[in-house]
């Protein structure tokens, strides 16, 4: 215990010189456990959640009384810096103005966790304030020394107090000649301490308000640095030939013909990590030096679609009654059955799928003697250095990641495989190199959504209420995704992942239930992806409501309000406000249909989304043409913020149900470009009106995949509605509706 | 060989003719605003324009552009008459269209492409002339906001 403090004590130390906030006179509070990474541990994502203490070392009052604050999330379009740059300027009475807002370097701040999963305000609005709030108080003490007054006398001002006599001071006048963070000894008791974020929004004066972003002026004026635009003066340009399929394994490599063009410098072949490189004094040559680099694979499993659709079907694990984990079960299915009035049941799958950020990503790496440092933009910089520490044998407090804006995350960010190869090349040439992927590498090397294949049988009473719901989802595991054969087997033996059965629970009243599980693993890799099983479960989950509620002959509203718990008073109240702004139960127009789905995102945020459809017999096409989109999200630092959120949300579900289909054939993606893997484009996205519905007292809650669950079911039902014909298949085409009738 | 880029006169090595115009801006000129997305013309990121049309700047060489007025995000401004940004630089800010941000160059040189030819474009006007830059995080519902702002401004 007693060196374990102490080894503390000196890595804050160390990692307080570096960054240049070592003041005399000032001791920081502790901050969590630095974490020191040897080499027998495999690399991990940063997983820990913060703690109000980490807080203090993210804000700090500069000489001229304006806030750095290294805001520690990366920024990916999301703008969580802005809702949190927010929270800070509510505690310490500051306009946008008077803050610098710093994407944080890996030297910058201890580690924070990764940015995924939607966390952003929700996890670090407490910690964000309660810092904010401390420096607040202890500058007041600050304040309260200078004058000989007591702290109760000095009021609250703008960027400063204000004193009985009706002068004010402000912080500049209170910071000593260094940059001024706070002190351990000077931290105020919680219950002492006065949280403005906390206070009712009526009073807020900061938060709620739709700030606009601090990067706006540089993204559109072409400034905005993003990690493919990073250089170094005389760096050399690195790139990697990759494998051609899944579990390809190196066999040999003759880079003759390579290192006779001019200009290049070197290629790096490490067989134990199969990795072929080669360097150049100039970028225009890589791809005629790539073409000659002449690599014999051989080649791993000859993995097709037909192998994996036979994993993934649901119906077969039903037919051998071989589901590994239940994940809920209560009632009697078999008493259920036999009280249902209305039966409906179906299988219903969803396609994998990619992230397709329109930034493919590029990685900068200097690798030398006494530091290493990388330039990119990932989900979690702390992981890069980790994982590039690892490649390097060197301790990860060697490496520093410095951090960019992200050109779309989508949780496809949290590697950034180019840095590595970046870090290799480097350390081999003793140069700076940079390493860009292009389109195709990012739909071949990156890590995809799973697909799912779901079966729900349910029934409704005749008074209208679920009788029974017997639910079984195949898949793969997504947070251990990328775990490896024997050991990825196990965890999917051991529990199931809850990246995978997020939303699988409905929110609906149903006595007797069983909702059953099983993974598969594939060698395609698998991680995060926007919402991860949330959107593709409640896909399932919202279709089959509509099943049930049409054969009820209910309103699908009314049925869901039925159906709702008052424990789901929330989501209850987003149907019904999704129900006014949208004018719900119009009469409908031939060749229109409308579809309205709801979903709880994470136990947390309620969302009710209704979609028109129009369908165009000419053009052979669905258009998505109005969403409208009620979501109580909590307290919200920035609406404007939020409805983006919202915006996309809809956007990227209406692309998933139309457009979005990864395949697999000779173990290699079949999609690698735009053409083939089309996201939804501008002439076909919907009009999208959002209205936002806050409990007063609640906590902020996750907002950047909130939205998104309930999209493509609301899509589903608006095709049933214009059609009659029950869509359970992702991606929806026109020619899969209209193939019979032509 | 000289091309003409944002005003300034940029002289072309001989062995640099050949690669696109995307690749010369970003790794000669090292005007890094234009961005790659594609390589194939799929999704606009590479957006500039040639003599105040929009073109993809990947599809395009730089043997292509001799005696063509290139101009880039970066020299944008120096299009329109009034002070400060472009009209359509403000009107991105003041809408607040920007997510991840990556795109916005492009479609922004896509709309103003637009609104110099036709000052007051239709809904699906707007629809049709932005179809081909892609936005990923959900942006195009502020973008026709943001469009419809500088025309009804103008």
């Amino acid at each position: 215990m007693e060196s374990s403090t102490k080894m503390k004590s000196i890595s804050r130390r160390r990692f307080l010189k570096k960054t240049g906030w070592v003041a005399a006179g000032i001791t920081v509070a502790s901050f969590g456990a630095v974490p020191v990474v040897r080499d027998k541990i495999p690399a991990l994502p940063t997983f820990g959640a913060p703690n109000d203490k980490d807080g203090l070392t993210w804000i700090q009052i500069l000489v001229d009384g304006r806030v750095r604050f290294y805001c520690p999330r990366m920024e990916m379009g999301q703008g969580a810096a802005l809702g949190l740059t927010q929270v800070v300027a509510e505690e310490l009475n500051i306009e946008q103005t008077d803050i610098e807002c710093i994407l944080p370097d890996t030297n910058q701040t201890p580690p924070f966790q990764m940015t995924v999963g939607s966390q952003s305000i929700a996890n670090f609005f407490d910690p964000v304030s309660w810092a904010a709030a401390q420096l607040r108080e202890a500058l007041r003490a600050v304040a309260a020394e200078k004058t000989g007054l007591s702290t109760e006398q000095i009021l609250d001002g703008r960027s400063g107090f204000k004193l009985p006599d009706g002068t004010t001071i402000g912080y500049a006048a209170l910071v000593p000649a260094a940059d001024f963070i706070i002190a351990d000894n000077r931290l105020i008791e919680n219950d002492k301490l006065k949280r403005y974020a906390l206070r009712p929004t009526t009073d807020h004066q900061t938060i709620g308000q739709s700030w606009l972003h601090h990067d706006l002026t540089a993204i559109v004026t072409g400034q905005m640095a993003y990690a493919r635009d990073i250089s170094l003066p005389d760096m050399a340009f690195g790139a990697v030939v990759q494998p051609p399929s899944f579990g390809a394994r190196f066999v040999a490599a003759n880079s003759t013909g390579a290192t006779a063009i001019p200009g290049v410098l070197g290629v790096e072949i490490d067989e134990a990590a199969g990795f072929v490189g080669v360097v150049a004094s100039t970028p225009f040559i890589l791809s005629e030096a790539l073409e000659v680099l002449d690599v014999e694979w051989q080649t791993g499993p000859d993995l097709g679609q037909e192998q994996i659709d036979a994993l993934l079907d649901v119906e077969r694990l039903r037919a051998e009654d071989d589901f590994t984990h239940t994940l809920d079960q209560s009632g009697d299915l078999e008493v259920g059955q036999q009280s249902a009035l209305h039966r409906s049941s179906g299988r219903y799958d969803t396609p994998f799928a990619a992230h397709a950020a329109i930034e493919p990503r590029s990685g900068l790496a200097w690798v030398r003697a006494d530091k290493v440092e990388v330039w990119c933009g990932t989900q979690d910089p702390f992981f890069v250095q980790k994982r590039v520490a690892k490649i390097l044998d060197r301790e990860a407090e060697d490496v520093v990641v410095h951090t960019h804006r992200i050109g779309g995350g989508f949780g496809g960010r949290v590697m950034c495989q180019a840095s590595e190869a970046a870090a290799r090349l480097s350390a081999k040439f003793n140069l700076p190199v940079r390493v860009q992927w292009d389109r195709a590498a990012e739909f071949q090397n990156n890590y995809f959504q799973p697909g799912f294949s779901h079966f729900i049988d349910a029934g409704v009473s005749e008074d209208g209420f679920i009788t029974h719901w017997d639910h079984d989802v195949v898949s793969s595991s997504i947070l251990t995704g990328l775990a490896p054969g024997l050991i990825g087997k196990a965890i999917d033996l051991a529990t199931p992942d809850q990246g995978t059965t997020r939303g699988i629970r409905p929110p609906y009243e149903m006595a007797n239930k069983r909702i059953r599980h099983s993974a598969i693993r594939t060698p395609v890799p698998i991680n995060a992806w926007r919402g991860l099983g949330a959107a593709p479960n409640a896909f399932a989950i919202e279709s089959m409501m509509d099943e049930l509620a049409f054969k009820s002959g209910i309103d699908p509203l009314q049925f869901r309000l039925k159906n709702l718990p008052a424990s789901s008073a929330r989501l209850a109240e987003v149907v019904r406000k999704v129900g006014d702004i949208s004018n719900w139960g119009q009469a409908r127009i031939e060749d229109t249909g409308r579809g309205l789905a709801c979903a709880v995102y994470k136990d947390e945020t309620a969302v009710a989304v209704v979609a028109d459809l129009t369908i165009d017999h000419a053009a052979k096409t669905l258009r998505v043409t109005k969403v409208w989109c009620a979501q109580d999200c909590g307290l919200v630092l920035n609406p404007h913020q939020v409805e983006s959120q919202i915006m996309g949300n809809v956007t990227w579900g209406c692309s998933m149900t139309l457009n979005e289909q990864i395949t697999f054939a000779e173990g290699r993606v079949e999609q690698d470009n735009f053409h083939s893997y089309e996201p939804l484009r501008h002439g076909s996205s919907p009009e999208v009106h959002v209205a936002l519905l806050a409990p007063p007292g609640t906590p902020p809650a996750p907002v950047g995949e909130s939205a998104l669950p309930p999209v493509p079911a609301a899509i589903a039902n608006a095709v049933f509605a214009a059609t009659g014909h029950r869509c359970r298949r992702l991606p929806i085409r026109y020619e899969d509706i209209f193939a019979e009738t032509g | 060989m000289e091309i003409v880029i944002n005003g300034d006169m940029i002289a072309v090595p001989d062995d640099l003719q050949n690669v696109t115009l995307l690749d010369f801006l970003r790794d000669f000129v090292m005007l890094t605003g234009t961005k790659f997305g594609c390589g194939i013309g799929l999704c606009g990121a590479c957006t500039v324009h040639l003599d105040g049309v929009a073109a993809r700047s990947c599809q395009t060489y730089v043997s292509d552009v001799i005696g063509v007025e290139v101009t880039t995000i970066e020299g944008l401004d120096q299009t329109s008459s009034g002070e400060g940004l472009h009209p359509v630089q403000q009107a991105w800010i003041a809408e607040g269209v920007p997510q991840c941000g990556y795109c916005q160059a492009g479609q922004i040189m896509t709309a103003s492409a637009l609104l110099h030819r036709n000052p007051a474009p239709t809904a699906a006007e707007i629809r049709e002339e932005m179809n081909g830059n892609l936005c990923r995080c959900g942006t195009y519902d502020r973008i026709r906001q943001a469009i419809t702002r500088v025309a009804q401004e103008a």
